[in-house]
């Protein structure tokens, strides 16, 4: 294939100023779901195509084919090449891709026990039980669902400049979600494991242990006290912390938004965005999460990036495009969903590193106010830097110390004020925030986490 | 289309392949679409976009079990393989005891007008470039004013055949587009979009798009945090819709009813809402952007009266949860995409306008929350609600005062329902969507101040 996108890029006449790539992009997929005892979905899932992309003066032209021979991939270069000239006629910014950044190689997962080679019946087995334990347990549980997933994509990426690269990846993932009801009352909780690599990612995820935790937890939400209302302090558990840092924060450091200052965070680099005991980082090559990878939908090699140093901001998530703009080097953050789409700067596996307080000490800090737990995930406005985030449950904390539980509320706040109003940051993050993350219209596997996190003045959304 | 590709003939080959395999029934489900989408940065031409899409959606039915497989790849050993992966799934799975049959409908075709627009197909680069930078234009309301946005037009097909004599087809056309506007004056900012969709490239309204992104951006400056207070909320247009829709949508859905997680179990016939309440679902609104004459498994659509008077009339269904509910198919299976297993969703809400001027129901808010754009919605699906109000306006003494900033509605969908207080005789008409202004009588709002 690589062959067949050279021989074309080598056909199109375009300036050395300009920017073309190539990219092959093939995925497969299966996922299964078993609801309420019976087989909800099974099925399988095959894409594959050309993307290309021509920067011709100041404006883009996208163009994407699925047939792959030569003949055809030419004609739809050709047309990338026609509206893009046509775009740059009514385009008023300037952009260019330096010629600086040229990566050659091959990349991909590493698999120990690739999950094609299991067969179906064991995959079954484990969304089975899973369900099954939940479903029997109570007959409050109301609807019971696991669901397994794995995804196999391949790409390949030629620019003009250089770039040749090969890349693989692997996903998988394996889902619980409990839904819990008495009356009108219904309380969810949804849970998963898995990340970038094979069966290995699965093998520990025990179907009863994982089917009764979850009902035990619905049951208990039931009867859980109502959420308060207010401005209140509140400790973020590693998963809302992760949604937080993600959403919030990491959006609003993706430097296409910067560019198209929609970002909140636009012109403060080297700027204190936080306390000194901050620090922020997003690293794809970080083994066996969501977000992992070694080359972006570029071509560029991924790499850990430094976002936040000591409270002061220091980096952009950056694709050729932004780097050059901005006169910063690119880090391998340009992901496509697949060969529909263009590649946008996104995160990887984004997380705030470990502070030194155990969550007894943050409770205490806390004196009064919530601890927050398990995110449903949110959105956020980065323009305007403010946050929803939706939690799946809670303890109210009374005079430092955790006492009644609550059942899923919302919380919403400032993005800029979080990490400058935050009096306590726990021991050892954790990746807990498993996701996939939309943005104009693509959806990619993210991971996201931190430790335990106290913040004062954020809004909680309960009706008590 | 693809010159080189009959969809037709495609999923014709399909059922014959999966039927030659010993498969029991096939449904074949292909979608072409071409899709010209331009991207603005910064009020400029940013991207320009040509794509082409098609994909397959196969399944096959075996002893009562149920395999689906898609590709976006048509070559005949892709075809072959998707079939096979179908049938291999349908074999290994267990069977679906609830499972009845795939949908049977013989009935002709409805035709709905206003659905295909040649103009939106001929429409040239230049032409509708020009187009979107007079939204921008109309949305510059200030020399400083940050405007991005992204505008497509399409056009799309789609067959629908299966082996219990299903055999639709549907071709439409498109056009949709959104432009955001902020403002920044030091830390204060305002920031606003405005979006419009349409069928036919005349109905499509691209100055109104770029002026009300512009003047809410404008609006949306010195916005100011608030107290914690129990207050009445009167939505626009835009956000009655967005927060009718979703809670009637998932209340009424056949397929969550049958597994207790609809929020309206076992109401038909009771009371779900205030009896200010009425609700139509419309699939042959002419022109509407979510007008369909058939469902996503080929069966013809239904126009039903969801609530009267508050009374809860019937839930939506598809072949397989209509005899799950006890109810005759209503023609609303609906896919995320070909690759989808479909579920009943409904088409083009329209909710009934009240008597009371929209000015009237403001100037009568003593003290209470506007909202535009925005939604009383939560992600967790569940009754309880806690939701950010992302454009709403503080109002006293009948009198908008200053936009609010970083505060939250908490309730639940049933207490929305009960707390319709009133309706506009305004009625918004978003080509289909029907929806007027909509007071609520006081709920908990969580404010940071």
């Amino acid at each position: 294939m690589l062959d067949t996108i050279e021989k074309v890029i080598n056909k199109i006449s375009i300036s050395s100023k300009d920017f073309l790539d190539i990219r092959y992009a093939y995925a497969m997929g299966e996922s299964f779901t078993v609801r309420n005892g019976r087989f909800d979905s099974v099925s399988n899932q095959t894409t594959g195509g050309v993307a290309i992309r021509a920067l011709i003066g100041n404006a883009w032209g996208f163009t994407t084919i699925v047939d792959i021979d030569e003949e055809s991939i030419l004609k739809s270069a050709e047309k990338a090449v026609r509206i893009a000239k046509i775009g740059s006629q009514f385009a008023k910014q300037e952009r260019m891709i330096k010629d600086d950044w040229v990566f050659e190689g091959e990349g991909g997962t590493k698999l120990e026990i690739d999950p094609r080679e299991i067969d179906k019946e064991t995959k079954f087995e484990k969304i089975v039980q899973t369900e099954k334990a939940a479903r029997e347990f109570s007959d409050r549980i109301a609807e019971t669902s696991s669901t397994y997933r794995e995804s196999h994509s391949k790409e390949f990426i030629i620019n003009n400049k250089g770039t040749k690269v090969e890349n693989e990846n692997h996903v998988v993932r394996i889902m619980k979600n409990v839904v819990a009801r008495e009356g009108t009352e219904m309380q969810s909780v949804f849970d998963s494991i898995g990340g970038a690599g094979g069966w290995e990612l699965i093998q520990k995820w025990e179907p009863e242990k994982e089917g009764l935790k979850a009902a035990e937890m619905g049951l208990k939400l039931l009867s859980a006290r109502k959420p308060p209302s207010g401005r209140m302090n509140v400790i973020m558990d590693p998963s809302l912390t992760g949604v937080f840092v993600h959403e919030a924060f990491g959006h609003a450091c993706e430097a296409d938004a910067v560019i198209a200052k929609q970002s909140v965070l636009e012109g403060r680099i080297n700027n204190k965005v936080g306390v000194e005991e901050i620090n922020v980082y997003d690293d794809p090559t970080l083994p066996g999460l969501r977000g992992s990878f070694d080359y972006d939908s570029e071509g560029t090699k991924a790499r850990k990036r430094t976002l936040v140093e000591n409270g002061i901001l220091k980096e952009y998530f950056h694709t050729l495009e932004t780097a050059s703009a901005l006169d910063m080097e690119p880090n391998g953050s340009g992901r496509a969903m697949n060969f529909n789409f263009t590649p946008l700067a996104r995160m990887g596996n984004t997380y705030v590193d470990s502070g030194d307080k155990s969550l007894e000490e943050i409770a205490e800090l806390t004196k009064e106010g919530v601890y927050l737990k398990n995110s449903y995930g949110g959105y956020v406005m980065p323009a305007k830097g403010q946050f929803y985030f939706s939690c799946q449950l809670g303890y109210i904390i009374e005079n430092g110390e955790m006492t009644d539980m609550i059942g899923n509320v919302g919380m919403s706040g400032m993005t800029l004020e979080v990490f400058e109003n935050t009096y306590a940051v726990g021991k050892n993050w954790k990746p807990k925030f498993l996701g996939t993350c939309g943005k104009q219209g693509q959806g990619i596997p993210v991971t996201a986490g931190g430790p335990d996190l106290g913040v004062s003045n954020i809004v909680i959304g309960g009706n008590q | 289309m693809s010159d080189k590709i009959n969809l037709h003939e495609l999923a014709e080959k399909v059922i014959k392949l999966g039927l030659s395999f010993g498969a029991d029934q096939v449904e074949a489900y292909t979608v072409y679409g071409a899709a010209r989408n331009v991207q603005l940065e910064r009020g400029s031409i940013r991207r320009f976009t040509d794509v082409a899409n098609s994909g397959l959606g196969v399944r096959v039915i075996k002893d009562k079990a149920i395999g689906m497989a898609s590709t976006t790849i048509f070559s005949h050993e892709s075809i072959e393989s998707t079939v096979k992966d179908a049938y291999s799934l349908a074999k290994v799975s267990p069977p679906d005891e609830n499972f009845k049959t795939l949908p049977e409908d013989t009935r002709s075709t409805p035709e709905i007008k206003g659905c295909f627009d040649q103009n939106i197909i001929d429409l040239s680069v230049e032409g509708f470039t020009e187009m979107i930078l007079e939204g921008v234009q109309e949305a510059q309301v200030r020399d400083d004013a940050i405007i991005g946005g992204s505008f497509t037009a399409g056009n799309g097909e789609r067959f629908i055949i299966s082996s219990q004599g299903i055999d639709r087809f549907s071709k439409q056309t498109s056009i949709t587009g959104y432009l955001s506007v902020k403002i920044q004056d030091g830390e204060d900012i305002g920031n606003a979009y405005y979006f419009d969709s349409s069928k036919v490239l005349a109905d499509f309204d691209h100055l109104i798009v770029g002026k009300e992104a512009g003047n809410r951006a404008l609006k949306m400056l010195g916005s100011q945090k608030i107290e914690s207070a129990t207050l009445p909320i009167l939505l626009d247009p835009d956000s009655c819709m967005g927060t009718i829709s979703p809670i009637i949508s998932s209340g009424i859905n056949a397929f969550s009813v049958f597994n207790r997680t609809a929020y309206f179990v076992d109401k038909i016939g009771d009371a779900i809402a205030s009896d200010k309440l009425s609700i139509t679902d419309d699939p042959f609104y002419p022109g509407g952007v979510d007008s369909s004459a058939f469902d996503d498994e080929g069966v013809v659509s239904k126009k039903l009266e969801l609530v009267r008077d508050g009374i809860l009339n019937t839930y939506i269904t598809d072949s397989y949860t209509a005899p799950l509910v006890g109810l005759d198919n209503t023609g609303h299976a609906s896919r995320g995409s070909f690759a989808s297993r479909p579920t009943p969703s409904t088409y083009s809400l329209d909710i009934k306008a009240g008597e009371t001027a929209k000015d009237t129901l403001l100037e009568d808010l003593k003290e209470g929350i506007l909202m535009i754009g925005s939604s009383i919605i939560d992600m967790s699906g569940n009754p309880q609600i806690s939701a950010q109000i992302n454009q709403g306006f503080y109002v006293k003494d009948g009198e908008v005062q200053y936009p609010v900033k970083n505060a939250m509605i908490g309730t639940t969908v049933f207490e929305v329902f009960e707390k319709i207080e009133d309706f506009s005789k305004e009625q918004q008409n978003r080509h289909g969507h029907k929806s007027p202004w909509m007071l609520l009588s006081p709920l908990q709002v969580s404010g940071a101040k």
